[in-house]
């Protein structure tokens, strides 16, 4: 089927491209395209009018600065693949990157878009809440930073205002004792994860573990942290049985339903796997765990 | 209604203009517009990859991307591909490896497949297989089961280095009348770029006439590359 007739706007600037925001009936914002455009062409998003950010040259960046990692809105998901800022300070980046769809998606779609899209198979947004990230918007009122706990609200629907544009994505530079991963578990490539769970921890120099972050994909109706296993991990010593733990109260936090790929209690039972995997990797990366937790 | 709007491609090597709509798909403007049917649409949903094309060099889907996000963009699709200095005026190697390895049944994913192949052997020459592997994770084959097309682009890596080595190891270059260093000198009828019906090279076999070739000038394959260049 083809798209429904629409109006193509394509501004150059951030401000351009908020004010046509702000002027047009109901726009849809068209980065990657990856998940808008097959949805156009079978109309199940009919938009009047699609402001596309591809020619924003000043979106297209992803680097470290003022304490962040930024990613512009223009930063696809082969660029994460193939940062070696990422590969070396940010272990959750670097394992989600290559996991997102496929070689010519990654080349294309974007990470912030991704995050906007608010997909809750989607696994950017569990990278991002495991990392006390925030989104970097752009409105008639000029910048806002919204925190990735406030950002999501349902099923493709976010904080974001119908004239704000998500110009960036950030989170904090990596403390010296820090370490994150990310484990999806899908059938195939291209997949979207059947679970997914993001990990970062900080230890102080006593060996314990001072923040915990753990984000979860597939397994709410949006990405969402795991409060009561990044809490019990706090201001304990890394152990197989204090990751046990922390897995299990992930699984009894996280809210799948059953599909074709299995019913809940398995997925609930892959989230409490997902997450001893990811923190151990998350404590072996921040150079407090020598061996990783047997499975 | 919403009107067309001008677009101009660098096509495997040829400058074309064509009016799009903004709702056309790029992959709608090649097969459609350009003539270019070896480009594939298999699954309508950005997942078999049969509509690989390169756009600026990158392996894209082009189900998932607008004809109008490619003004201004070099398109490479498998028709090119035998143009390639690499290819010398004949098959290009990884077509090459297809035909000797068997690395097709039914050929609806092979034009994908060559293009994903093409985008791999031109960043990583020497891939081993999980590297061809993943290269095509996102090229789906229902006769294969992927083992003979894995050998396909293996063949076409031994072979481009076999030639790399042959010119003295310098570059993957043609050989003999189509150097591409050539290139930089004066066009005219007296330059051979070796590609078929471009840069007063040997004609197109009729049973080959597949791509349009209205637009098309004596030196229009150099002309187009320097316009494709600096619009990146």
């Amino acid at each position: 089927m083809k798209a429904a007739q629409f109006e193509h706007h394509e501004p150059s600037t951030v401000d351009e491209a908020v004010s046509l925001l702000e002027s047009l009936d109901e726009p849809t914002i068209l980065a990657g395209g990856q998940s808008l455009v097959p949805m156009l062409r079978f109309r199940l998003a009919r938009p009047e009018t699609v402001v596309d950010i591809n020619g924003i040259d000043s979106l297209d960046y992803l680097r470290e600065e003022n304490g962040f990692l930024t990613l512009g809105a223009l930063a696809r998901h082969a660029d994460v693949e193939n940062s070696a800022t990422v590969a070396d300070r940010y272990g959750s980046f670097a394992d989600a990157a290559p996991l997102v769809a496929d070689p010519q998606i990654r080349n294309r779609g974007t990470v912030v878009g991704s995050v906007a899209q608010a997909d809750p198979k989607g696994d950017w947004g569990s990278v991002l809440l495991a990392h006390d990230g925030a989104v970097v918007a752009h409105g008639p009122d000029g910048e806002r930073t919204i925190p990735a706990d406030d950002f999501f609200l349902l099923p493709y629907d976010t904080t974001l205002a119908e004239d704000e544009l998500a110009t960036a994505l950030r989170v904090p530079t990596p403390e010296p004792r820090e370490g994150s991963a990310y484990h999806k578990l899908k059938r195939k490539t291209g997949d979207y994860a059947m679970a997914g769970v993001a990990a970062r921890l900080v230890f102080d120099d006593d060996g314990r573990i001072a923040d915990a972050g753990i984000g979860m994909t597939a397994v709410d109706i949006t990405n969402a942290r795991a409060k009561e296993a990044e809490a019990h991990l706090e201001g304990e010593r890394p152990s197989p049985e204090l990751l046990e733990e922390a897995g299990e109260l992930a699984a009894e936090e996280s809210n799948p339903e059953s599909d074709e790929h299995g019913d809940a209690s398995y997925k609930e039972r892959m989230v409490d796997v997902l997450t001893q995997r990811a923190l151990a990797d998350a404590a072996e990366r921040a150079g407090v765990v020598e061996r990783r937790v047997p499975q | 209604m919403t009107e067309t709007r001008e677009i101009t491609l660098t096509v495997n090597g040829t400058e074309r203009t064509i009016d799009a709509e903004p709702r056309q798909l790029l992959v709608h403007a090649i097969r459609e517009d350009l003539d270019l049917t070896g480009t594939h649409i298999g699954c309508d949903t950005g997942n078999c990859g049969a509509c690989t094309v390169l756009v600026d060099g990158e392996p894209l889907k082009s189900c998932l991307m607008l004809a109008v996000q490619a003004d201004g963009s070099e398109v490479l699709t498998v028709e090119g591909m035998a143009e390639l200095p690499e290819s010398a005026g004949d098959l290009h190697p990884i077509q090459e490896g297809f035909h000797e390895e068997h690395g097709l049944q039914c050929g609806y994913c092979t034009p994908g497949m060559i293009v994903a192949g093409k985008a791999l052997l031109d960043e990583n020459p020497d891939p081993d297989e999980e590297e061809i592997r993943e290269a095509i994770s996102g090229n789906l084959c229902r006769c294969t089961g992927y083992q003979n097309i894995v050998r396909s682009i293996e063949y076409a890596a031994e072979e481009l280095e076999a030639r790399a080595a042959a010119d003295g190891g310098t570059d993957v270059a043609s050989p003999a009348e189509s150097t591409p260093d050539v290139a930089g000198g004066q066009d005219g009828p007296a330059f051979d770029c070796g590609v078929e019906n471009c840069c007063g090279g040997p004609s197109l076999e009729a049973d080959e006439a597949d791509q349009p070739t209205d637009g098309k000038t004596a030196n229009g394959h150099d002309a187009a590359r320097d316009d494709g260049g600096a619009s990146r």
